[in-house]
């Protein structure tokens, strides 16, 4: 977003003068008391399109959080069920191979919403719902763990410097050298070997999948972080703590870490999108999650079905682009009120 | 013959038509139309023979010549080297045996009946038996050519057929299964590779006469099937032809030449000039050049061959998809060929590990019609239930049923059979495929079958890209030690129980997944080689029965249909039944 070219935007909102111009002058003022992240947020409920995204997130993770609960209420499950109970498997009837009731060949069936796969006889509604948790699940844990993970090493990279900034600087350009795809690939089969006959097979995939994924996602919030902490590393607040006699551990995450939670925020809502759609895609090239619903496997299943049964394909699609598009646009909103540059 | 999909195995099943139809949705069918749905074809009856056709074949009716034929895989990696005496496989030896590799004898489809007829290929007839079938000799042809024009020899065939004994040098060649059991002496001679530099009585060659001689340890009235293989022809002196490396680039002796060929990409076939009419009473040489696409993308090749565009029209694809089947029926009309094919599925369990209560249980327990759905078959149309090891339309099979009438998905029967062998919760261990969604889809219906009919299961997976007969076939592989139940596809190699009994049942066989071993049913394997030629049908069905109904080792899932999609100027579409593949040797390219 551009800002004025003349001098007010070096000195960021706070400023008397930016607000004259501003049309928010008066607000601003007002609120002239508040803490950064207060102002952010003021500016959040502002926006409309964050609130619509807002709403929409919030749906999501209501749907993931209550999978169960909702599930139960539309009465569908995830049980395999007999295949030929409810697909059609007379070679003579038109829709051999579809459901029997629902579409695409017969009127809405109120007890599957969604329709019912192709193949398996799967009901769509409960894999939807529950390829929305795993796919927030898997996430919003490889999120937390990619962030705080790249949070602690670019405190420490930033604030040591010398040896152990060339370290854990070497450290994180090696992992940006590693193709994702290609080492997400090639582990798929080796946990499988290793895990494929343990009782635990599911969670290991999980668990694996959220390790892949923040194993290759920590680096850039490493990078960020570490490029703000040098910056403020050299600001006086910090040689007053120093002089002070403060514990360096204090000055970590008493006096930086507040500091730098603009670009923690704006890092961690754009991962989240990124972390959803690479779950998505791993599934979908087979090799992420396989054994519980997944909204990337269900797209892979329904890709033949495309002329047919288009709806089979459009539902868990839906799901992955409004999630996706929801949490980036709000990644954006979220950068925009953080960033003291921005003029609206 | 085993068919390259070995995650068919598993995801294959009979399944009785359902009467589901009769409920309603009278207006539905009539939108939609339900012509041309022919169900299920049975194979033919026998393969005739005729040994006094010669060169050249006739012509196909409104046959021309010219354009590029290109055939679409779906799915199936096709054969993972050329050479002629290690291809075992549906695609691979359907397309070299028709376009490439001669061998002793071939079969011809007789446009008129669709039937298929034995006849001459190298050898000048069906070769000649002595009185007990223990030596055959065969005539080679004068006429016949290398591509570089060099006429074959009897030599080259001799040397062709001694290779098949080399089981160390082609490890999944058809000659471990039939050249090793039925040759003279073929227990002590390892082959021309292992056995490097020792005499080998077997085979002989008398160049003069032009005539090659087989001697066998047993009767062996199928030589002439046998020499069909295109194991049993000819391959050149010397280095030359030593695997693997021959395996890449073999040298063609039919009508087509190997151009380039990529392992499970692509092989691409062109004209071969020192290919001679005269000389071949079956093959033509109406397209300039064959593209066969391996392991092509299934969704991708339906699109196109439903498109009807200029690049579909001059295109084949060997299988469809279940889910664009009503699509297929509508649009092709005759274009979409269904072929009979010699085959029958079947699940294997570990014959130490279990008894004949508990295989009985899992054939009640095996969800037929659901899995096959669910691996995406058409029910009733490319999988019919089945009853006996021997398939429909081989000679001598026995309509018998093991438990009075066909079995099918009765959970309930399985339980009460576990029950009755004091064997709740009998735990099955498994294989399946992972990384595809068919195999996995079966693999669930599997399991909940399994369950609800009081078995519980232990499934180990196994990545898409490892074909499940590695593991099943390798005694040494520690997935395999754990399991109690495999399955195998298996088809004939010529319409005779003895290539379905034995290759899944004798004692050590390669393909006898289920471990059974008793010398009481290999002893009369043997026996019947030695009956007079009419009784061996009836006694191979008798055995079958036998062994089903004192052992039931393994259990039929289901008889196969192959469905053939052709473009629209390609002519002549029909199938080959001898080897369940499109019939390769008559097509052309309508002008």
């Amino acid at each position: 977003m551009s800002a004025q070219a003349t001098g007010p935007e070096t000195l960021g909102s706070l400023s008397d003068e930016a607000q004259i111009t501003d049309p928010n002058s008066k607000q601003a003022k007002e609120i002239s008391g508040k803490s950064p992240m207060q102002i952010a947020f003021a500016r959040l409920r502002r926006d409309k399109i964050a609130i619509v995204c807002a709403v929409v997130v919030l749906f999501f993770v209501l749907v993931a959080i209550f999978a169960d609960l909702i599930a139960k209420a539309f009465g569908v499950d995830l049980e395999t069920v007999t295949a030929c109970e409810v697909l059609e498997c007379n070679f003579a009837n038109p829709g051999v191979g579809y459901p029997k009731t629902g579409p695409p060949f017969n009127d809405f069936d109120p007890s599957h919403p969604f329709g019912l796969a192709p193949r398996t006889g799967a009901d769509n509604l409960a894999h939807w719902i529950y390829g929305c948790r795993t796919s927030l699940l898997i996430a919003g844990a490889a999120t937390l763990f990619a962030s705080v993970f790249g949070i602690i090493v670019g405190l420490v990279a930033g604030f040591a410097g010398g040896v152990v900034d060339k370290v854990l600087s070497f450290v994180i350009d090696f992992f940006l050298t590693i193709p994702f795809l290609l080492a997400a690939l090639t582990i798929a089969p080796i946990i499988i070997d290793r895990f494929g006959t343990s009782d635990s097979y599911e969670t290991v995939q999980i668990a694996s999948l959220i390790g892949i994924l923040s194993l290759f996602g920590w680096m850039t919030v490493a990078r960020l972080i570490r490029g703000e902490v040098l910056s403020l590393r050299e600001r006086e607040f910090i040689h007053a703590a120093r002089v002070l006699g403060m514990p360096t551990k204090r000055i970590l995450f008493r006096e930086l870490l507040p500091n730098l939670t603009a670009p923690i925020v704006i890092s961690i809502s754009l991962m989240l999108p990124a972390f959803v759609a690479a779950e998505a895609g791993l599934a979908f090239l087979g090799i992420g999650v396989t054994g519980s619903a997944s909204w990337g496997q269900t797209i892979a299943n329904a890709v033949p079905y495309w002329s047919n049964y288009s709806l089979y394909l459009w539902e868990p699609l839906i799901g992955v682009v409004a999630l996706v598009l929801a949490l980036n646009l709000l990644g954006d909103a979220v950068r925009d009120a953080f960033d003291p540059k921005t003029r609206r | 013959m085993r068919r390259s999909k070995a995650a068919g195995a598993l995801a294959t099943s009979a399944a009785l038509v359902t009467l589901a139809a009769c409920g309603g949705g009278g207006g539905n069918e009539d939108e939609t139309g339900s012509d041309g749905n022919d169900g299920f074809q049975n194979a033919a009856e026998t393969i005739a023979k005729d040994e006094s056709r010669q060169g050249p074949a006739p012509e196909v009716e409104g046959a021309s010549a010219g354009g590029t034929i290109t055939v679409y895989l779906p799915d199936d990696p096709g054969p993972e080297d050329l050479d002629p005496t290690n291809g075992w496989s549906v695609t691979g030896n359907s397309i070299q045996q028709a376009l490439t590799h001669r061998s002793l004898t071939q079969y011809a489809r007789d446009n008129e009946t669709g039937e298929m007829v034995l006849v001459p290929d190298l050898a000048t007839d069906l070769g000649s038996p002595n009185e007990d079938f223990t030596e055959w000799t065969f005539t080679i042809r004068e006429d016949a050519t290398w591509e570089d024009g060099k006429p074959i020899t009897a030599e080259e065939v001799a040397w062709g057929i001694e290779r098949s004994l080399d089981s160390e040098a082609f490890p999944s060649g058809p000659g471990t299964e039939y050249s090793k059991h039925y040759f003279l002496d073929a227990d002590k001679y390892n082959g021309p590779y292992t056995d490097k530099g020792k005499d080998y009585e077997g085979i002989t060659f008398d160049e003069a006469a032009r005539t090659v001689t087989i001697k066998m340890s047993m009767p062996f009235p199928d030589m002439d099937y046998w020499g069909a293989f295109m194991a049993m022809g000819p391959a050149p002196l010397g280095k030359v032809s030593d695997p693997p490396e021959y395996g890449r680039s073999p040298l063609s002796t039919g009508p087509y030449k190997v151009e380039s060929f990529r392992p499970s990409e692509e092989l691409v076939l062109v004209k071969n000039d020192a290919w001679v009419a005269e000389s071949d009473p079956a093959r033509h040489q109406y397209a300039d050049k064959w593209v066969f696409k391996f392991a092509a993308d299934p969704t991708q090749t339906d699109e196109l061959m439903l498109s009807g565009n200029t690049e579909s029209q001059t295109a084949l694809s060997a299988s469809i998809t279940a889910e664009n089947y009503a699509n297929f029926n509508q649009e092709l009309g005759d274009r979409l060929v269904q072929q009979s094919a010699q085959c029958t599925s079947f699940w294997a369990p570990d014959y130490e590990k279990t008894t004949p209560e508990i295989r009985k249980a899992l054939a009640y327990a095996y969800p037929y019609e659901s899995v096959w759905q669910a691996s995406g078959e058409v029910p009733g149309v490319t999988r019919v239930p089945a009853n006996s090891i021997m398939p429909p339309g081989m000679a001598g099979k026995s309509d018998y049923q093991v438990d009075g009438e066909q079995i099918t998905y009765q959970p309930e029967k399985a339980k009460e059979l576990l029950a009755e062998a004091g064997e709740e919760g009998f735990e099955i261990h498994m294989a399946y495929n992972t990384g595809s969604p068919t195999t996995e889809a079966a693999q669930k219906q599997i399991e909940k079958g399994l369950t609800d009919s009081g078995f519980t299961v232990k499934s180990y997976p196994v990545p898409i890209e490892t074909s499940l007969y590695t593991i099943w076939t390798d005694p040494d592989n520690k997935i395999n030690k754990k399991l109690n139940l495999r399955g195998v596809n298996w088809c004939s190699d010529w319409p005779s129980g003895s290539t379905m009994i034995p290759a899944l049942l004798r004692t050590g066989a390669t393909y006898n997944t289920a471990f059974f071993s008793e010398p009481e049913i290999d002893e009369k394997m043997d026996e019947i080689g030695t009956l007079p030629l009419e009784e061996q049908p009836d006694a191979w069905g008798a055995l079958d029965e036998e062994i089903a109904t004192e052992y039931y080792p393994i259990i039929p899932t289901a008889f196969r249909n192959d469905l053939f999609a052709f473009g629209e100027k390609i002519g002549n579409p029909t199938g080959d039944g001898a080897l369940g593949a499109p019939n390769y040797k008559d097509l052309y390219v309508a002008q």
